[in-house]
């Protein structure tokens, strides 16, 4: 991980604030990872399976498509599209490109490869330039669009072809699915990861980019063309490590403002993925986006209950509190906390597991913005989730927690105690998970913490017991991780040494030569847990 | 993935490896672990064992480990359901998986990355055909798919010919391709079964190295005895792999035939036999067998007067005198016990028991001690599910797997007293339930609950003693009742299992008839009963057909079964 992104992890923010080496994100992201892969891994599985099992003819689709579309090209081989393509007579040229075109678009197995081996890359470059003949145009940005669809090395080919600028001088063709091809195609390039995006954006291609949507009025467009250039923008700003040109971003962004605010879905889901691309980063490229002003509608569609653009705008929310406490205050003050409720409680784990991220970075702040989140009545959703939600949500949730109870007032602390938090946070120490458990014990640290400043300690201590959660701190000190032994054992230690310390309460202290009694005062106005 | 090569592909890849041995609390699985531990213990090779009782014990022994291991060894557990959707193990990790549970769960069939199954190819497995249930999700479909979802877009995206026909024809044949789907996997995952025996298939892989001795034979044979003792297996396939044994049994047990005079007290002997289906009259007298054994007392119908009645009159047929049937088996004069088989066989035929003798081996350790392999399964069994708390969960597993070594005698003995209580416990349960008219039709099926309180009951709180009682139960039930219907029913078997918490264990087992194929559609049917009613049930137990559930769920549960199976 790099130093840059470090600085955003919640983690970095403990550290910056509050002096505890803790690394969360960390362990979070890889969950993640882990899981993708898994199914990845199976699908990967199956595919190859599949290559095992069909020995079927090439052309096991095709027989009914290429009937119903040009009667001249049955089923060309590749040797016969090469031969086309190098022919003198356009027409041959058109009908051999087209052939290629349709082998790359059918669905199993397309020869991306062979066509590649066959050197017909530069020539379908060179097509895209041959504005006497738009249908060449078209088909040969259809074609390499697939190719460089492929994998890293397939479109590594194509951009070898010199495919960038000649498909950037398309995005001004007159002809609309030309010019959408290009988009498209230029999306594939910049898709394949940071170096090729750069490239792309060096080529100059955002600004005839952003001049296809200089219209008055988004609507006019049609709307699978403005999706594809949407999609295009936010494959612009993705991938880190690194991240687009901060230039480049300032460019785009007033567009995807404007995107922000328009009606259809997809385009507005792909706009959020965008924004949540440029928010996931450091403090400064959270401010260039929070500057635009865009919170507010960002906040507004986080509670539009569609799932796909609600995903992506939580996931933008979730990246701008991980910043500076101001920009943290603007999601607040954007009303954002009145939806964490429907968040919270979602019945998509991966929603609640967002949310409660979210939460643990504002917790993680200052203390009038964890007054906000008990404002908001947030903390009975976040014990709600302690309490059943599924492993990942919980840990989140365990994270807020303990960002709570570390920055919280007392008063704070007590609400959080008398909310029912001790239960079902010490529930979870029997978690499998030793990190979990460590971060569970810091917050049972700061809860006590805040009880002997009003001398609630015994209380405290009778609550733990009475909810078994003495116990399982007992139960720990057998843990095998050792930081977890010590952490627990100086809980135990400390506060449940129970004989020593009514001994030092009510037996007779013996200062040099004279016993004192030391009684508790329990003054009238002390917190109650 | 299913293993060819044994050797090749499981054994020497973790034979330089730390290996995890998950193994599930049944016979079968102890023998085919002490096959395994012997091997390990040649080739020197680390290994931890961890025993594991059901999917929850499972999980948790996964997770504790998963840090420490790659290679986990899973016996008797594990096939039948997706491990990497339970598990979510990380990608370097591998499952051998030697199980006898069936069906194969489909993905574990076809991962060929991390799942390697250990399991005999028999002819009943079925697997559907991989292109009728994995299918490459279209891009188009996907994308859409994904969106809804609200996972993010994808980086690059091919171009399709789009033809709105095509399209919904395409998807129209997707929605054709699915429901044939679900149809398929349903009629495969419709019954439980059970499979070769997984004693039987580490025998083998001992066996393809050459390294197998007497020992691991004798586990062989125990591990067949327990699934044909549980009635886990059909007549067939026991008598057909009772057949591949006595090979190896006649191969390793030649040189000593016909010098009896040679065998020392430390040497082993192993015996094929036409034996008694008597159980453990070796050591009980031939009298307390009968009556224990559910085959005669369920043929003479002893929980009744003209039961009774009827043991004397066949052991008078017999011509045996009843102080010498009445006294231990050992002691019995040498001349009576010449001819029992065939004494105690015609009389038998007589009365209408034509299968009382059955195919099975022996086992002799020097002079002394002999045991027949349906022994060794009720000791051991008893031993695990001992109801007397002695220690930790595990120690009843540790003792029964010691058990098996035979420089345990004390354990075995322990093990055939415990036994033997248990099978009288089972035949009381089985006679007041009967003579109480405890078991009741429900329509589609035969249902009986013991109370709490009734005696021996904590002993049915285990599952493998609740099923051997449901399996005995049923068998006495046929021969009581007149009516035929309830004749050809399955039973469901309930009893206390933890009183404080207010939970019953549940069994279902299938009809007894004849030709019973053995197979087992209660897990399935308790699984939807449970989900309909909201029932809080736990499906802990590797057997499916085994249930927990709430107490005051019940009778909506039972309900619910009823409707679904009417």
């Amino acid at each position: 991980m790099s130093t840059n992104e470090n600085a955003n992890t919640p983690s970095a923010r403990l550290n910056r604030f509050k002096n505890k080496g803790k690394d969360s994100t960390e362990m979070r992201r890889r969950r993640i990872e882990v899981n993708v892969e898994l199914r990845k891994a199976k699908k990967d599985d199956q595919m190859l399976k599949r290559r095992n099992v069909s020995t079927l003819p090439d052309d096991a689709t095709s027989p009914l498509q290429e009937n119903r579309g040009n009667q001249v090209l049955a089923h060309w081989s590749v040797e016969e599209i090469v031969k086309g393509v190098n022919s003198n007579n356009t027409e041959l040229q058109l009908q051999a490109t087209q052939a290629a075109r349709k082998l790359l678009s059918r669905e199993k197995q397309p020869p991306i490869d062979n066509i590649i081996r066959a050197g017909l890359i530069p020539k379908f470059v060179l097509f895209l330039g041959r504005a006497d003949c738009s249908p060449i145009q078209f088909e040969s940005a259809w074609a390499l669009t697939n190719i460089a669809s492929g994998t890293s090395e397939q479109t590594r080919a194509v951009v070898d072809g010199g495919a960038i600028p000649a498909f950037i001088s398309l995005l001004a063709s007159p002809h609309t699915h030309i010019s959408e091809q290009a988009v498209w195609a230029l999306g594939n390039i910049a898709g394949d990861g940071s170096a090729y995006r750069d490239l792309v954006i060096k080529y100059g291609a955002i600004e005839p980019l952003l001049n296809l949507l200089a219209v008055p009025d988004l609507s006019s467009l049609a709307s699978g063309y403005l999706r594809n250039v949407t999609w295009t923008l936010s494959n612009l700003c993705r991938n880190k490590n690194p991240a687009p040109p901060i230039e480049a971003i300032q460019q785009i962004l007033p567009t995807l403002v404007r995107l922000l605010h328009h009606d259809d879905p997809e385009v507005l889901a792909d706009t959020c993925w965008a924004i949540s691309y440029l928010t996931d980063g450091s403090n400064d490229r959270i401010e260039v986006v929070v500057k635009t002003g865009l919170v507010p509608q960002l906040v507004r569609l986080l509670g539009c209950s569609e799932l796909p653009i609600m995903t992506p705008s939580l996931r933008a929310i979730g990246n701008i509190v991980t910043g500076t406490d101001e920009q943290t205050q603007i999601v607040i003050d954007s009303g954002a906390l009145s939806v964490f409720p429907s968040l919270l409680s979602h019945h998509k784990n991966n929603i609640q597991k967002e949310a409660a991220w979210t939460m643990s970075n504002i917790t993680a702040g200052r203390q009038d913005q964890i007054q906000r989140v008990i404002d908001h009545g947030l903390v009975p959703y976040l014990i709600g989730i302690l309490r059943k939600g599924d492993f990942k949500s919980q840990k989140e949730a365990v994270w807020a927690v303990t960002n709570y109870t570390s920055g919280g007032t007392i008063d704070q602390i007590v609400y959080l105690v008398q909310a029912g938090v001790l239960e079902p946070l010490l529930n979870l120490l029997s978690s499998k998970d030793s990190k979990t458990v460590l971060i569970i014990l810091d917050a049972v640290s700061n809860i006590f913490l805040a009880a002997e400043k009003i001398n609630e300690t015994e209380k405290l201590c009778l609550m733990i017991e009475e909810c078994g959660g003495l116990d399982r701190i007992e139960a720990l000190q057998s843990h095998e991780n050792e930081q977890v032994y010590n952490a627990s054992s100086t809980i135990i230690e400390k506060y449940f040494s129970a004989e020593e310390e009514e001994d030092q309460n009510v037996v007779p202290n013996s200062t040099a030569d004279s016993y004192t009694f030391q009684i508790q005062d329990n003054t009238p106005n002390s917190f109650n847990f | 993935m299913f293993v060819s090569d044994c050797r090749r592909e499981f054994y020497d890849l973790i034979v330089t490896q730390r290996v995890l041995l998950l193994v599930a609390s049944d016979v079968d699985a102890l023998c085919a672990c002490k096959i395994l531990q012997a091997l390990f213990q040649c080739d020197h090779v680390q290994y931890t064992l961890v025993p594991v009782s059901g999917w929850q014990e499972l999980e948790t022994a996964f997770l504790e480990h998963k840090d420490q291991f790659k290679y986990f060894v899973l016996i008797n557990c594990g096939a039948n359901v997706d491990l990497l959707e339970i598990l979510q193990p990380e990608e370097d990790t591998f499952f051998f998986v030697c199980d006898s549970h069936r069906p194969i769960n489909v993905v574990n069939v076809y991962n060929d990355t991390q799942i390697k199954l250990l399991v005999k190819q028999d002819d009943d497995l079925d697997v559907p055909a991989y292109d009728d249930i994995f299918r490459d999700e279209e891009d188009e479909e996907e994308d859409s798919e994904n969106e809804s979802d609200g996972s993010e877009p994808s980086e690059k995206r091919r171009r399709f010919e789009e033809e709105v026909i095509e399209r919904t024809m395409k998807r129209r044949q997707r929605r054709e391709w699915e429901a044939r789907r679900r149809e398929i996997l349903f009629d495969y995952e419709q019954y439980e079964y059970h499979g070769t025996s997984s004693a039987m298939v580490m025998f083998d892989l001992a066996w393809i190295m050459s390294k197998d001795l007497n020992d691991m034979l004798w586990w062989a044979i125990v591990g067949l005895t327990d699934q044909w003792v549980q009635d886990k297996i059909t007549q067939m396939k026991y008598v057909t792999d009772i057949g591949i044994l006595q090979r190896h049994v006649s191969r390793h047990n030649h040189r000593n035939e016909d010098e009896e005079n040679s065998l020392s007290i430390d040497c082993m002997r192993i015996a094929f036999e036409y034996d008694l289906r008597l159980a453990l009259y070796q050591h009980w007298s031939l009298y307390e067998s009968l009556c224990n054994t559910s085959y005669t007392s369920a043929s003479f119908k002893l929980w009744s007067v003209q039961g009774q009645k009827r043991l004397q009159e066949f052991l008078a047929d017999m011509g045996l005198p009843l102080k010498q049937v009445k006294q231990k088996f050992n002691s019995m004069d040498m001349s009576l016990k010449e001819n029992l088989r065939e004494m105690i066989e015609e009389s038998a035929n007589k009365f209408g028991m034509k299968d009382l003798r059955v195919q099975t081996f022996s086992i002799h350790f020097g002079f002394k001690n002999k045991f027949s392999a349906s022994d060794i399964v009720y000791a051991t069994t008893s031993l695990m599910e001992n109801v007397e708390k002695e220690g930790p969960e595990t120690t009843n597993f540790i003792k029964a797997l010691d058990s098996l070594s035979r420089g345990n005698l004390d354990k075995l003995h322990q093990g055939l007293d415990l036994a033997k209580k248990q099978l009288r416990a089972i035949q009381q349960t089985v006679a007041s339930c009967i003579c109480t008219n405890l078991v009741i039709s429900q329509g589609p099926f035969l249902y009986c609950s013991l109370m709490e309180g009734t005696p021996d009951v904590k002993l049915f709180s285990k599952p493998v003693s609740l099923c051997l009682l449901s399996k005995y139960l049923l068998k006495s039930f046929v021969c009581s009742t007149k009516n035929k219907r309830c004749k050809l029913l399955p039973l469901v078997m309930a009893a206390p299992m933890d009183v404080e918490q207010g939970t019953v264990i549940m069994v279902g087992i299938p009809p007894e008839t004849e030709s019973s194929d053995k197979k087992n559609f209660f897990g399935r049917a308790f699984e939807k009963a449970a989900e309909s009613t909201n029932s809080r049930t736990l499906h802990n137990h590797f057997e499916m057909s085994i249930i927990e559930l709430k107490t005051e769920d019940r009778s909506k549960f039972l309900d619910a079964l009823i409707a679904l199976l009417s």
